[in-house]
């Protein structure tokens, strides 16, 4: 099951209401407002527990977004490409992140750095249409997935440290 | 437009979320930061804290000691290190650590993992008070399982400690770990002394105990306090309690058993629960004189009882029922015993059956009462020929058993004997002394026989086989005479018994008198065959003389008629004569003879009966006896005399004229009274023929006429023809068998007699 910290973190998101894809014009408006909204709170609640680990933006329609994330291993803070559409059958199908730097790198994840989600995830979120959104699959989903992946790939020398990126952060 | 309106107000959230994004994250110390901090800091040995467990707290040792200290206080001054570390959320190595700390102040003590505090201590010897109040009793043992602590520490520290300040008690003298109150002492002794008391049987101390509910040791060493009413058989745990007033009323029934009765039976004594009956009897009466039985003790007075009781039966000829005067628990060998001991003095003059004492003279008079009867037996016993059937198998047996050439030898010795005997006699031309010397060796052999047959002292065991094997008095015999005087005695059941014994003696005597009847009668028969000897000689002398002088009368006779004559001489004289040696060997070879003459068949029989060295010449002379020869039949005889050691005596002349005469007047005595016609006629025939030639002839009725034919030229015509008419009736008489014409002849015949015997007396008269 997801672990305590991020049931903590997923319970302060708030939830949205709006049940509306990206081809239902005003609704989505509506839902895409509240998307920003939750993912505003999220990004100010992670900045307050100091525990930010990324940055995301999206494009004009609000059906692709991209961005950054980044991990801290040993002091060292690894720091990776992060994008994903808005499915149309959105909200009820959940979006597909993807990493597309960790490509061919990793065994949980699929062509184009799409990352295997947990088997929990996806019952959880048919359960919470449309309730759940972006913010929510960042929490549930990539925030566990770089938990364990990363410090793994670490340890196997797949990914190394990148001054660059650090400072690029910085 | 609404969604234009929308979008802007989507552009400014996007906006928001950069600015939100963009915005500095807060800087503030994360955990993760302070507990890095706090990790470099004590690496670098700048500060000094501990971890609690979970780790997310530090504090420093003296707050833990604090801590500690409190949680003691607040366990009420016992506390586990583990229960501690889990508590405090601190490692217990920490608590180790800083527990030396604490201990240091001699206030609180480590033991065995717990952290115990004085006043801790206090409180428990306080509780432990108000149980011993409670129960009355308690031991450490059970105080360290309650408090699972040590022994050493609830003994020293607690229990000894606070004794007299906290615990009101006291200390068990023999074991230090059992504390009692005093209410409690003085509570249990009272419970002993009363299941003492109401004790009245050695019951055992465990029984006591468990019902007491007590322990061995306080029942023990309260028991020496008590002065209970009785002992202890020990110290163990098995031991018995003994209560006095058991003992004593065991004594006293023991005592009194034995002023009454003057007996102690051991296995009474035992049921008393006396183990050892024996050595408590010897114990309770040291002084008297006490006979110990296998299965009871009797005094000195059952003796004495016994002992005049018994002089009294010796003085008065009776018999002493001794189950009467002796205990009834005796055993049958302890009466023997007893019986033993005290007949030791009168055995002579007592016999013990079962376990009456008879005086001998109550037994002799018993012995009197069967002696008519063991008389007759004995009597009967020789009359009937058993006993010497017996004493003659007895002897076979003997002889066979001891050597049968011994037997063989004196057979032979008998025959030579014999046989020295008769040549003796032949040889000695048989005068009269000689004869008497042969009958006395004779009697004087017969008397040794007689006197081996029955020697007592030739074979002890013999007389002792005999007893077994000849029962003159049978046990019965016996059992019925006295049967009566016994029971009227009321002593039936013994009757076997003496009867038995009895029988032994009654039939030794009976066989003494056997003995005595039969040598007797052994006497009588060789005094009769004495006499049969001589007689038998003289009888055969007289039979021989009386053929010879017939034989002489016959010689008179026709020539051509003689054999008839000898015939019938041989048929009758000579088979008397068999008959007497018959008779007379048949009486040596101890054969009965009952009756006086024999017939041809019982003869024959004897011969066949006797013995070899008399059946040789007997079986000669009877086959002589159908040879009509006379010369054979006196050679014969004369073999006959010499085997049997008689003689023929000498024909004297004048004797036989003497005998001729005799039997002449004989004739005519017989011819006188005689009434039968056939008879008379005979008679008168011969008594003519005798008077007329001087000899006597021996002739039967068939021979009449031819002697009356002989008559002839003797007799006068008139005579010849009476004689001749007399011969034709007797002859018609004999053959008729017309009643009336019998009767008729009879007549006639009657008066012919009477001219018959006149003519007969003329005759003589006229000679």
């Amino acid at each position: 099951m997801v672990d305590e910290s991020t049931r903590k973190t997923l319970s302060s998101i708030p939830l949205l209401q709006t049940k509306a894809g990206p081809r239902d014009k005003e609704l989505w408006l509506n839902r895409l407002k509240e998307e920003y909204q939750a993912l505003i709170k999220y990004v100010q609640n992670n900045k307050e527990a100091d525990n930010d680990w990324f940055r995301l933006e999206s494009d004009k329609t609000g059906t692709y977004w991209f961005g950054k994330c980044w991990y801290v291993h040993n002091l060292l803070k690894y720091e990776f490409d992060l994008e994903f559409d808005i499915p149309v059958t959105y909200p009820t199908t959940a979006p597909e992140l993807a990493l597309p730097g960790l490509d061919g790198k990793t065994a949980k994840m699929y062509r184009g750095g799409k990352i295997c989600l947990t088997d929990h995830f996806k019952p959880l979120w048919a359960r919470n249409v449309p309730r759940f959104g972006i913010a929510h699959a960042m929490a549930l989903g990539l925030g566990p997935w770089l938990a364990v992946e990363i410090p793994d790939l670490i340890e196997k020398g797949v990914i190394t440290y990148q001054e660059k990126s650090e400072e690029a952060d910085k | 437009m609404a969604p234009s309106t929308d979008w802007e107000e989507i552009k400014r959230l996007a906006a928001d979320f950069q600015k939100a994004q963009l915005s500095s994250t807060a800087q503030r110390l994360s955990e993760r930061n302070c507990i890095e901090i706090v990790t470099k800091l004590i690496e670098l040995k700048l500060i000094d804290v501990i971890f609690t467990t979970d780790g997310k707290e530090y504090l420093t040792s003296q707050h833990l000691i604090r801590e500690i200290k409190d949680e003691l206080y607040v366990h009420g001054g016992r506390i586990n290190t583990v229960d501690l570390a889990k508590e405090l959320n601190v490692d217990l190595s920490q608590i180790c650590a800083n527990i030396t700390e604490i201990i240091k102040g001699r206030e609180v003590q480590l033991v065995s993992g717990y952290l115990i505090a004085h006043y801790y201590l206090e409180k428990i010897a306080r509780e432990i008070n108000e149980k011993l109040q409670l129960q009355g009793q308690i031991s450490v043992g059970e105080l360290t399982l309650q408090y699972d602590l040590p022994a050493e520490l609830l003994q020293h520290s607690v229990l000894e400690k606070y004794l007299g300040k906290f615990i009101f008690g006291k200390q068990d003298v023999s074991e230090p770990r059992i504390f009692y109150t005093e209410e409690y002492i003085a509570r249990t002794k009272a419970k002993i002394r009363g299941a003492l008391m109401g004790l009245l049987k050695p019951t055992p101390i465990a029984v006591i105990i468990s019902h007491c509910n007590l322990t061995d040791r306080l029942f023990l060493s309260l028991f020496d306090q008590l002065k209970a009413p009785g002992v202890l058989t020990g110290r163990q745990a098995g031991a018995l309690y003994l209560p006095s007033c058991y003992t004593k009323s065991q004594n006293d029934w023991v005592m009194s058993f034995y002023k009454q009765n003057n007996y102690l039976e051991y296995d009474a004594l035992s049921r008393l629960g006396i183990s050892d009956p024996k050595g408590y009897v010897k114990r309770l009466f040291p002084n008297e004189d006490l006979t110990f039985l296998s299965t009871c003790v009797i005094g000195a007075q059952i003796k004495v009882q016994l002992e005049t009781a018994l002089e009294e039966c010796i003085s008065s000829r009776s018999y002493l029922d001794v189950i009467s005067l002796l205990p009834s628990v005796l055993s049958d060998q302890d009466i023997e015993n007893v019986l033993d001991a005290l007949l030791k003095n009168s055995s002579r003059s007592t016999i013990l059956f079962d376990n009456t004492v008879f005086s001998n003279h109550y037994i002799e008079n018993l012995k009197q009462a069967c002696m008519p009867m063991t008389q007759k037996n004995a009597e009967a016993v020789v009359k009937s020929g058993k006993y010497q059937q017996f004493c003659f198998e007895k002897q076979m047996s003997k002889a066979t058993e001891l050597a049968p050439a011994v037997h063989v030898d004196h057979k032979a010795e008998r025959r030579e004997e014999r046989r020295r005997k008769a040549a003796s006699g032949k040889g000695g031309g048989g005068t009269q002394g000689r004869e008497t010397k042969t009958k006395t060796v004779k009697k004087h052999a017969r008397s040794k026989q007689a006197a081996h047959d029955s020697d007592s002292d030739d074979g002890h065991n013999v007389s002792k086989k005999l007893q077994t094997q000849l029962e003159i008095v049978s046990v019965e015999d016996v059992e019925n005479i006295i049967k009566e005087i016994l029971e009227n005695e009321g002593l039936e059941d013994l009757l076997n018994r003496i009867a038995e014994y009895l029988q032994g003696s009654l039939n030794q005597t009976a066989l003494t008198i056997a003995k005595e009847t039969a040598d007797k009668l052994l006497q009588d028969a060789s005094q009769n065959r004495k006499q049969t000897h001589v007689s038998a000689q003289d009888k055969i002398n007289i039979l021989v003389n009386d053929m010879k002088l017939y034989e002489k009368g016959l010689k008179l006779l026709p020539q051509d008629q003689q054999a008839s004559f000898i015939k019938y001489l041989l048929k009758s004289l000579g088979g008397d004569v068999l008959g007497e040696f018959c008779k007379y060997a048949a009486n040596q070879c101890n054969l009965s003879v009952q009756v006086d003459t024999l017939t041809v068949e019982q003869r024959n029989k004897i011969i066949n009966d006797l013995t070899d060295e008399f059946t040789k010449p007997v079986l000669a002379l009877n086959a002589t006896l159908s040879e009509q020869n006379m010369e054979l039949f006196y050679q014969a005889v004369d073999v006959c005399l010499t085997e049997f050691g008689m003689i023929l005596k000498k024909i004297d002349k004048k004797k036989d004229k003497l005998l001729i005469l005799n039997h002449r007047e004989k004739l005519i005595s017989e011819l006188e009274s005689c009434d039968d016609p056939a008879l008379c006629l005979h008679l008168a025939v011969l008594a003519i023929f005798t008077i007329l030639s001087q000899n006597m002839l021996h002739a039967s009725g068939r021979q009449v006429n031819i002697i009356i034919a002989f008559l002839k030229s003797l007799l006068k015509e008139e005579d010849y023809a009476k004689l001749q008419y007399c011969h034709e009736l007797v002859g018609k008489y004999l053959t008729t068998s017309d009643d009336e014409e019998k009767a008729e002849i009879e007549d006639k015949l009657k008066d012919e007699l009477s001219t018959l015997k006149n003519m007969v007396n003329e005759i003589k008269k006229y000679k």
